[in-house]
């Protein structure tokens, strides 16, 4: 293989490689963002959960370690946490009435 | 005929009760029925052993806490704290000089409503506020040195009767109102409430701990934990709660903490203090 | 909590029925069947999940054969294949008990994420045995 075919390939898998990374980092933030949004949503209601602020600590180390596979999966736990615990503010509004002592 | 409809619509209105007559705050009405729940629940629990929490619920629990409370492993709080209150601040100032009666024999008035700021007042807060009026910092709210000061104050009123008062004042309802809610509202991934365990559940063993009941339980604060090896303050106490359940703690005398101690101890009134206390 | 108990008094008299039938006919089958899961037990991923402070946690609550230091808030999980003949109504008090019992203290562990549907499954597995 001629040099210049020979750097041509490289440069190309190093081109699709960047922008593999950058897909998922991208990835990472789009869904790092959706469950900080969901979270800061629950903290508004005053009922954050523990395991929702493991998880996006999680997602962000995985981050930081380029590991945005991992990253978006805690992410995306945390989204579905945040989601679940807001579910719970919003039903408990109104529920906790029932289990008061009468 | 659309005249003659909303006429007697306006005089349906008025006839009703108000809709949210079901939502009137009625702690008087409340207490009763949050005193009855568990003196009928545990017949057999003299009124005054409601305070001694877990150790209150059987005989063998009781036996427990009489030789516990020989050696009480608070004990080192209570000269702590003793000297603490005694020693007076660099302007010659004491903590006595904060509150009614010199400080002591009141921790059965606490927390109060306080008319100029709007808000519930406990304990733990007016010495803080003590401490800022005379040039102090103020203390960290879960750790050693408050407990030590609340052990104290809750000792020398041992044996007096929780006398909380709602004044009828808008903002002291809904104080008391937001701390019922709080006490009942399940949260953290575990959904649960504080009246889970400890109204629904006291008694019961988790794992190998008695759930103590929701009546009396702030009498005994601040607590001893061997748990924690170490004393816990009412914020302690509480973030914990938050904590085992999976969900976020407030900061420590919170709005809502302080609203639902002042709720529970609305509930306690005429219970005897019997802190400092001593918890597994 | 009490809704389901009675229930479950009735399918488990059905059950010893069966039991009962299939004991008759086929001693020496039956008892290797008897022996075998004490055997299987230790390595199932459901023990662990059941056990477990961060995961299942059901000692806590319930007192369970094999483990240490149960709690009582809730009834012992004891001749559960007698009592839960239909495994999805099993599955549906872990995934979300409040749905049936709205002031049940067991936590939904399906509906808060507790637990994932592969691990209420498991932790099913494991239950049957006990």
């Amino acid at each position: 293989m001629p040099a210049l075919m020979r750097l041509a390939v490289v440069l190309f898998a190093t081109g699709l490689a960047t922008a593999a990374l950058a897909a998922s980092a991208d990835g990472f933030k789009a869904a790092y963002a959706k469950a900080e949004a969901a979270e800061n949503q629950a903290g508004a209601l005053k009922n954050q959960w523990t395991t929702t602020e493991a998880e996006l600590k999680a997602a962000k180390k995985a981050a930081d370690a380029g590991n945005f596979n991992d990253a978006i999966k805690h992410a995306q736990q945390a989204e579905a946490l945040a989601n679940a615990s807001i579910a719970q503010a919003k039903e408990q509004a109104t529920a906790w009435k029932n289990a008061v002592v009468r | 005929m659309r005249r003659a409809v909303s006429l007697a619509l306006a005089l349906f209105c008025l006839a009703a009760p108000p809709a949210s007559a079901a939502d009137t705050v009625n702690p008087k009405a409340d207490f009763k029925a949050f005193r009855d729940y568990f003196t009928k629940r545990f017949p057999n629990v003299p009124l005054n052993d409601f305070v001694n929490g877990p150790y209150s619920m059987d005989a063998e629990l009781r036996k427990q806490w009489v030789e516990i409370d020989a050696f009480p492993p608070y004990q080192f709080a209570l000269d702590k704290g003793k000297q603490m209150f005694d020693t007076p601040f660099p302007n010659g100032k004491t903590y006595g000089d904060c509150f009614p009666n010199k400080g002591i024999g009141i921790r059965q008035n606490y927390p109060f409503f306080d008319a100029k700021s709007g808000e519930v007042i406990t304990l733990d807060v007016a010495l803080n506020q003590c401490r800022q009026a005379n040039g102090e910092e103020p203390f960290d709210y879960t750790k050693d040195d408050m407990a030590a000061l609340t052990a104290y104050m809750a000792y020398t009123s041992r044996g007096k009767l929780f006398d909380i008062k709602i004044p009828n004042d808008r903002r002291a309802l809904a104080a008391y109102q937001k701390g019922e809610e709080y006490f009942y509202t399940r949260r953290g991934q575990l959904n649960f409430s504080c009246a889970s365990c400890h109204v629904q559940s006291p008694g019961d063993h988790i794992r190998t701990e008695v759930l103590a009941p929701a009546l009396g339980i702030v009498a005994a604060l601040p607590i001893y934990r061997s748990e924690w090896g170490g004393m816990g303050t009412t914020s302690r106490r509480l973030i914990t709660c938050n904590s085992q359940v999976r969900g976020v703690p407030l900061k420590p005398e919170d709005e809502l903490y302080r609203d639902v101690e002042y709720y529970l101890s609305y509930m306690s009134n005429g219970l005897p203090i019997s802190g400092p206390g001593a918890r597994p | 909590m009490q809704g389901g108990r009675k229930s479950a008094g009735l399918k488990s008299a059905r059950m010893w029925a069966i039991i009962a039938g299939v004991v008759l006919s086929a001693v020496p089958v039956a008892g290797a069947a008897i022996a075998q899961p004490t055997a299987v037990q230790a390595s199932m991923p459901g023990e662990a999940l059941a056990f477990d402070r961060s995961k299942g946690n059901c000692l806590t609550c319930h007192e369970i054969k094999g483990g240490d230091a149960p709690g009582n808030v809730g009834p012992p999980l004891a001749d559960m294949k007698s009592r839960y003949l239909d495994r999805k109504e099993l599955a549906a008090i872990i995934f979300d008990e409040t749905k049936r019992n709205p002031l049940t203290v067991m936590p939904p562990f399906g509906r808060n994420l507790i637990l994932t549907k592969q691990e209420i499954e498991q932790v099913i597995d494991f239950l049957y045995t006990r």
